[in-house]
Formats: structure tokens, sequence, C-alpha cells
């Protein structure tokens, strides 16, 4: 069903599920829902689980819009809450994708145990709020059906317990599988990878294996023959159950920590004296106390210690960094914390989230996501300009395209003769970066912006900038 | 009533789950198929005819 209203705009992630759409009108996210999912949705709204998930925050806020709108083709319209910032399954870390799961599996056995079930189980119907995973797709509910498995069940394995095996049990970093395919990693595929002694890995025999083989075996028989057999021979909700604590059972015996890391340590050896350290944690809590952001991203965020005091000021922080590793350990850290406003996030500037699924649209790339009021890009342009020979002039111009106009940017030059920028410099023929240079660096960044405060670091070899984008 | 979800579970997928449901779901997983087996050789005859 089409939405006809000159002010809607289709969220181009959800047309899986033609009972329901999601849809953005004046700011506010709403969500349609045809007749069949109407019926639904009232079963739902009356139920107790969903009330309580609901209380828990385990679900993105839902109320229905009353009375419902006449110039909207649906019979019932939702508000939902914002999600502060879209993320998509391959920009998490491992720790989180863990708990995204887990959370999946909560939020369907206390569903179950209600007599409902979701219809499907795909990493994508999660989110965060900070370091807090929410479940977002209120559509995906409906009464349970007496005698049938969980629909769901393929999605769960493909985009979310068999990226955690591969991490798990190889040590694979699973975001470029998940970037690669909408629909994760197919059985086939694991079947392969997990050969030999690695199939008595946890998990493995029967979620993989065991799993594949059913696939090719039942690969002609109709799923709808097979629900009534199933049914017909007995299968029960407390078989549901079963499997539900059955794959909770094993995500949590997943709970292993990707190793160290090149970068993990970087804070503590990347030579910063104490009191450049100071002057720049002071340069970066000024520029966000005048700004006030609503959204403030860090990008090279490392440990999170500037996406932390952006959070003094700033309504929600998203920390962008490269490493898996060192993500990982910052989302656990502010998990613990119960932190709800800083969202830690895997990826590499130099090669940023694109637009996925259906004509590159489905899944929208980060730049099509990322309008900050506040963007901090501290220790990063040496990395882009000199490691991966990004040119100055488009450095500057992916920060100021991720800021939103009149927005601020906080940008610190590392000197050619910084010990750092030197270390670079040393891996690349003499005289390759002629235009590495702080007068250079200043000439564009007033071309994309006023200079409204700059501060040399002690050490003398480095300089902060804080720019107004756009003039 | 027949009622199909949007999303296509996979016949194998809906299966599998029976056999990872414990000692209960191999017994359904058990049943479904001698019930497939009875129902073939029951066919059978009227197949010939």
């Amino acid at each position: 069903m089409a939405v006809s209203d000159a002010d809607a705009r289709v969220e181009p992630g959800s047309f899986r599920d033609p009972g329901n759409r999601v849809f953005h009108r004046r700011g506010e996210v709403l969500r349609g829902l045809d007749e069949r999912s109407t019926r639904d949705w009232r079963a739902l709204a009356a139920s107790d689980f969903f009330r309580n998930l609901l209380a828990a925050g385990k679900v993105c806020g839902t109320e229905e819009l009353l009375p419902t709108p006449v110039d909207l083709p649906w019979a019932t319209v939702l508000r939902h809450e914002r999600i502060p910032f879209v993320s998509h399954p391959y920009e998490w870390s491992y720790g989180m994708l863990r708990d995204a799961a887990l959370l999946h599996l909560e939020v369907l056995r206390s569903a179950v145990t209600a007599g409902f079930t979701t219809k499907d189980g795909s990493a994508y119907n999660l989110q965060w709020r900070g370091a807090t995973p929410v479940f977002i797709d209120v559509g995906s509910f409906e009464p349970a059906r007496d005698g049938e498995p969980w629909a769901g069940y393929r999605q769960f394995c493909q985009t979310l317990l068999y990226p955690l095996l591969l991490q798990a049990h190889l040590g694979l970093d699973f975001q470029p599988w998940l970037r690669a395919r909408i629909d994760g990693i197919e059985p086939e595929q694991m079947r392969r990878i997990f050969s030999g002694a690695r199939r008595l890995r946890p998990g493995v025999l029967t979620h993989v294996h065991l799993h594949g083989a059913m696939q090719d075996h039942h690969a002609h028989a109709s799923t709808s023959d097979v629900r009534a057999q199933l049914r017909a021979a007995g299968y029960s909700r407390e078989l549901v159950l079963a499997t539900v604590r059955g794959l909770e059972k094993l995500v949590r015996r997943l709970d292993v920590r990707p190793g160290e890391s090149h970068w993990s340590d970087y804070q503590r050896t990347c030579a910063y004296s104490v009191p450049d350290r100071r002057a720049k944690e002071d340069f970066v809590d000024r520029a966000a106390e005048v700004t006030v952001p609503g959204l403030a991203l860090d990008l090279g965020a490392n440990d999170g210690r500037y996406a932390r005091i952006a959070a003094r000021h700033a309504d929600h922080v998203v920390a962008v960094e490269q490493d898996p590793t060192v993500v990982d350990a910052l989302y656990r850290v502010l998990r613990d914390e119960r932190e709800r406003r800083i969202l830690p996030l895997v990826m590499d500037l130099a090669d940023p989230s694109p637009g996925g699924g259906w004509r590159g649209v489905e899944r929208a790339g980060f730049a099509d996501r990322a309008r900050a009021d506040l963007v901090l890009a501290l220790a990063l342009v040496h990395h882009l300009a000199i490691g991966r020979n990004v040119p100055l002039a488009e450095v500057l111009d992916q920060f100021a395209g991720l800021t939103a106009p009149g927005g601020t940017l906080v940008v610190e030059f590392v000197h050619p003769e910084d010990p750092m920028a030197r270390r670079l410099l040393a891996n690349k023929p003499d005289g390759l970066f002629p235009d590495y240079r702080r007068e250079a660096f200043e000439r564009l960044l007033v071309a994309r912006g006023r200079i409204v405060r700059r501060v040399e670091l002690p050490s003398g070899t480095r300089t902060l900038y804080q720019v107004v984008t756009g003039g | 009533m027949t009622h199909l979800a949007y999303l296509d579970a996979g016949s194998g997928s809906l299966i599998v789950q029976a056999v990872v449901g414990g000692v209960a779901g191999a017994a359904v997983a058990a049943k479904l198929y001698w019930r497939r087996l009875v129902a073939r050789f029951r066919r059978q005859p009227t197949d010939r005819s």
C-alpha cells in the first residue's frame, strides 16, 4: 500500500511485510497498519506481556494515533518513539550483536509465553538507545497459531546466530559478512566454513549442519504442508519455548571478547603529554558547551574519552571507531554503566557503510544518516591523509558533509613534525604529501566554514580548530 | 484455514526446530517422518490403479 500524503516519506527499509509500513511525517515516526495487522495490534495492545516490555523499555515506545488520520491509506496508524541514531548490525561490535540477539530471544520468549509470536527474527528488528538495545519491529508481533514453529528461526540464524558463531568459534570479524549480505549468512556457506572438527563446536552441529541438511532435503516441500504435518505430529508451544530457551543458552555461552589489537592500547601509547590531553579535553568541552548539540559525532573515538566529554552537553553521541575490538571494549564499559546516550559503532571512515539492500536504499549509508550538530575529528586527519592517502580537501569534505549546516566541527591537525605524523610519513615515499602542511589545511578549512577558535597544544605539534561550517 | 506468513520460513528451517527442541521435539520429528513414510506406502496401490 502506498502512502499518498505529500508530507509523508516512506521508510525505505520497511516494505517486506506488506501488512504494515513505517513512514515519517512532520518529524514523527509512524507505522501504518492494514485491516489484518490492525487486528493483531488490538490483541497486542491488550496484552500484559507487551505492556511489560514497553514499560521496561525493551520495545520501542508505541502508541496509537487517535482518531486515525483520515488522510492516510491505513486502517490504523501507530506513532513510535524516535530512535536517536539508526545503525545497522554490521556497525555493531560482537558484544552488541550478542546482546541484541539475547534481547530478541527474550522478547520472543515473553511473546510465546503469552500466546503471541514474532513473524520474523532479523537483526534489523533491533536498534539502540545509547548502549542499550531496543526491539523496534512492533509490526512483527502476531497471535501465535498452535502447533507452528517460529517463522523467524532461519532469519535469526542467518543474521544473528551465524555471525556470532563465526566470531566466537573462529575469531572472524562478522561485520563484513553482514554488510555484504542483507539477509545474512546462508547455512550452506556456514557448513563449508565449519567442516571437520569444527562441527563439534557448540551450536554448530544442530543449527548449522542439521539445519543446512534439512533445508536441502526439504527444498521442494512447501512451508504450508510442513506446518500442517508438524501440527498433526503434535508440535506444540512448549516446543517453541524449548527452542527459544536452547538458543538463549547457546548465545549466552558465546561470551567471548575479541582479542587485543593495535588500537586497544592507543590512548596509553599514543604519546600524549598530560598538558596536551588536558588542553584538548578543555577545548572539546567548551566547543560542546556552546554548541549544545542534539547529536554529536565522535569520529575515530577510540576509548570514547571525548565522546563522554561531548555527552556532558549533547543529547546523543555516536562514537565511531574502526577497530571492532576497541568498540567492543567501549561498548561493554558503557553497557555496564547503563549509558543511554553514547552509541559506539564500528566503522572505517575511509570505507564508511554504503547504502545496502534493495536499490541501495533499504539500509541507508552512513553519510545519509549522519547530520550532526557537533562533529569531533581528533587525531584523525593524519591517519586518513597520510595513512590512507585521502587528499586533505576530501578529508575535510567528509567531515563537513557529516556536520549539519551551521553545525560545529572540532578538528585536530597533527603537524608533519609530530612524532605520530612522522611515523606514518616514514612508511610512504619522501615528498608524497607536499600539501600536508598547516597553512594548506587552514586554507581548506576557511573554504568550508568559519574558524571561531584555534588552540595550539603545549607540545607545539598539534593544533585544534573549532569551525562553524557553511560560512 | 491456511495462514502463510509474509516471510518464507523455509521448510527445512521449520522441521529442524522440532529436532533441536529436545527429546519431545525429536519425537515430533520422528512422528512426522513416520507418517510421511506410511502415507507413501498407502498411496502406492492407488497410484498404480
